[in-house]
């Protein structure tokens, strides 16, 4: 596919004897939102742990149209922005939450250069678009989980990623706040020249700008299709092998769990 | 009468800085409680603490080796500490092992080498012993140099990569997605702790540079959320440690190592009772408890 940010290619990551993922192919174009889905141990964070230069793998990795392997995969990570679970932090921990969204751009200030009052002023904007403006002088550690992972999103976004990975960033939030965090989501993808790369369990808490879906189980993809059908009671009945009806309100399709 | 007898206090300490030897082993307080201090950052923040007994026994190992092949303890003892380092960044990077296991194999493993060496060794044992108990007193030029050299390297490696360090400390893999050579940082780090160790064991001794490399970071995470204020107060209470342990020691004659550590520990103990960050975190986990409770 021409124009592909992401293209993995029969990808597998061993460990230990165990498959984690399994000669997947996967293809992921400029400006798209992917979700990923799956059961627990399904392999969507070594996914994104590929793709992210952190895990070792066999197969073809190609990104930004050009083929990395494990080793030349970490010297683009500085394009790949990535937003973890949940930002676990020391509450006595010296960093402000301003601070630790400029750590988002050290690696392309470069060395030996200081930030300076550009990625400060970057950064407070930033920072206001994920409404945690007022938060910037406040330790970071006594920042709630939602605030937390706004600041993250933030960090990410200063480092003018070309593609952003969220390993579920709304786990561990409350449904308000998820919903916030959601529609953060949506504005950074509407806003930014972003392909993004969204690991969720939650089908009723999908941003609204992801159109598309790729399943795995255990380690192999799955389905991989527009979200109108995947979020069929059968497919997921299957994928989770549990049942699950869907059912339609104003328009937009949602799980119940039974 | 009290003032008095102050006055006389003062007067002996500068009368005896008047002679060489105490003028170096003065110095040498600065420099360990300086460069120990601004390690201890790193061990406190990324909570390792055991890498400076790790260390402090790899150079022990290393100088009983040194003695057993007649090579100068000390360089063997600094050898010895700089290989532990090489071996125990890609070791922590890449075994499924946790840091903090790994530094406690590696720690048992190379006092059994120390305790190895010492049963093979035919001569003196003072040489390596001295280096668990350290002598200020002793200290030749050179001792002196070397750990000025390491103190400004440390300190060069600060200035200059504060930015990295930041992120690195804050998260080690955040800090790599964005682009940061962690794994540099975190080797250089390593590296460092090799470097500052061995060459504060003939100063301070094994024994007293771990209390040296956790105590003064310990004391400033009371105190400050900022990091660069972080670095200057933790400098502060490793040199204020080493100073004021050596000037009691020297007044009321106890061993220097104890009341250096005591005197760590009590600069501990007085930012942990003032400490304003406390009653902030305290307030914080109440307004986010507050917050919770009211959704």
């Amino acid at each position: 596919m021409a124009g592909a940010m992401i293209a993995l290619s029969n990808v597998s990551v061993r460990k230990h004897k165990t498959l984690l993922l399994s000669a997947i192919d996967l293809r992921v174009s400029q400006n798209e939102f992917l979700g990923i889905i799956g059961p627990n141990g399904a392999g969507k964070t070594t996914l994104l742990n590929v793709i992210a230069g952190f895990e070792k793998f066999t197969g073809t990795l190609s990104l930004f149209g050009e083929a990395r392997t494990w080793k030349r995969a970490r010297g683009v990570r500085r394009r790949v922005g990535y937003v973890p679970q949940a930002l676990q932090i020391d509450p006595g921990f010296p960093i402000l939450a301003i601070q630790a969204v400029m750590t988002g751009a050290a690696g392309r200030v470069g060395l030996f250069r200081s930030p300076g009052r550009e990625i400060y002023e970057e950064a407070l904007q930033l920072m206001d678009m994920m409404r945690v403006g007022h938060l910037a002088r406040r330790p970071l550690g006594h920042l709630s989980g939602g605030e937390r992972q706004k600041v993250s999103l933030a960090r990410a976004i200063l480092q003018k990623p070309e593609v952003l990975l969220l390993d579920e960033p709304t786990a561990n939030l409350d449904i308000a706040v998820q919903k916030e965090v959601l529609n953060l989501i949506d504005e950074i993808s509407e806003r930014q020249s972003l392909s993004i790369l969204f690991v969720t369990h939650d089908f009723n808490m999908l941003p609204a700008r992801m159109k598309r879906v790729a399943m795995l189980k255990d380690g192999r993809k799955y389905f991989d299709g527009p979200i109108g059908h995947a979020l069929s009671g059968e497919a997921l009945s299957r994928l989770f092998e549990y049942p699950l009806e869907t059912f339609e309100r104003d328009g937009k399709r949602f799980v119940s769990y039974g | 009468m009290m003032e008095s007898g102050l006055f006389h206090m003062v007067e002996q300490i500068l009368e005896i800085l008047r002679y060489p030897p105490i003028q170096r082993a003065a110095l040498v307080c600065v420099l360990c409680g300086a460069s120990c201090a601004l390690l201890s950052v790193f061990v406190v923040l990324m909570r390792m603490p055991l890498i400076g007994v790790c260390m402090s026994h790899a150079a022990f190992a290393g100088a009983v080796l040194g003695m057993l092949l007649g090579v100068n303890p000390f360089l063997s003892g600094m050898i010895m500490c700089l290989l532990a380092a090489a071996v125990l960044g890609p070791l922590s990077d890449r075994a499924d092992i946790a840091p903090e296991n790994l530094l406690g194999i590696l720690f048992s493993f190379l006092m059994g080498i120390a305790f190895l060496g010492m049963g093979i060794l035919t001569q003196t044992k003072a040489g390596a012993l001295n280096l668990m108990w350290g002598s200020l007193l002793t200290l030749t030029n050179a001792d002196v140099l070397v750990l000025a050299a390491v103190t400004v390297v440390l300190l060069v490696f600060i200035t200059f990569f504060f930015k990295e360090i930041r992120a690195v400390l804050f998260n080690r893999r955040l800090a790599a997605s964005a682009g940061v050579p962690e794994r540099m940082i975190y080797y250089a780090l390593l590296f460092l702790t090799g470097a500052v160790v061995s060459s504060n064991l003939a100063t301070v001794g094994g024994l007293l540079i771990f209390a040296l490399l956790v105590q003064p970071g310990a004391t400033a995470l009371q105190l400050t959320y900022n990091l660069k204020f972080f670095f200057f107060l933790a400098a502060l209470a490793g040199v204020l440690a080493c100073g004021l342990g050596l000037i009691l020691s020297y007044l009321f004659d106890i061993p220097s190592g104890a009341s250096v550590v005591l005197m760590a520990t009590l600069l501990f103990a007085l930012a942990f009772v003032f400490s304003p960050k406390r009653r902030l975190t305290k307030i914080a986990e109440r307004s986010s408890s507050d917050e919770r409770d009211t959704r």
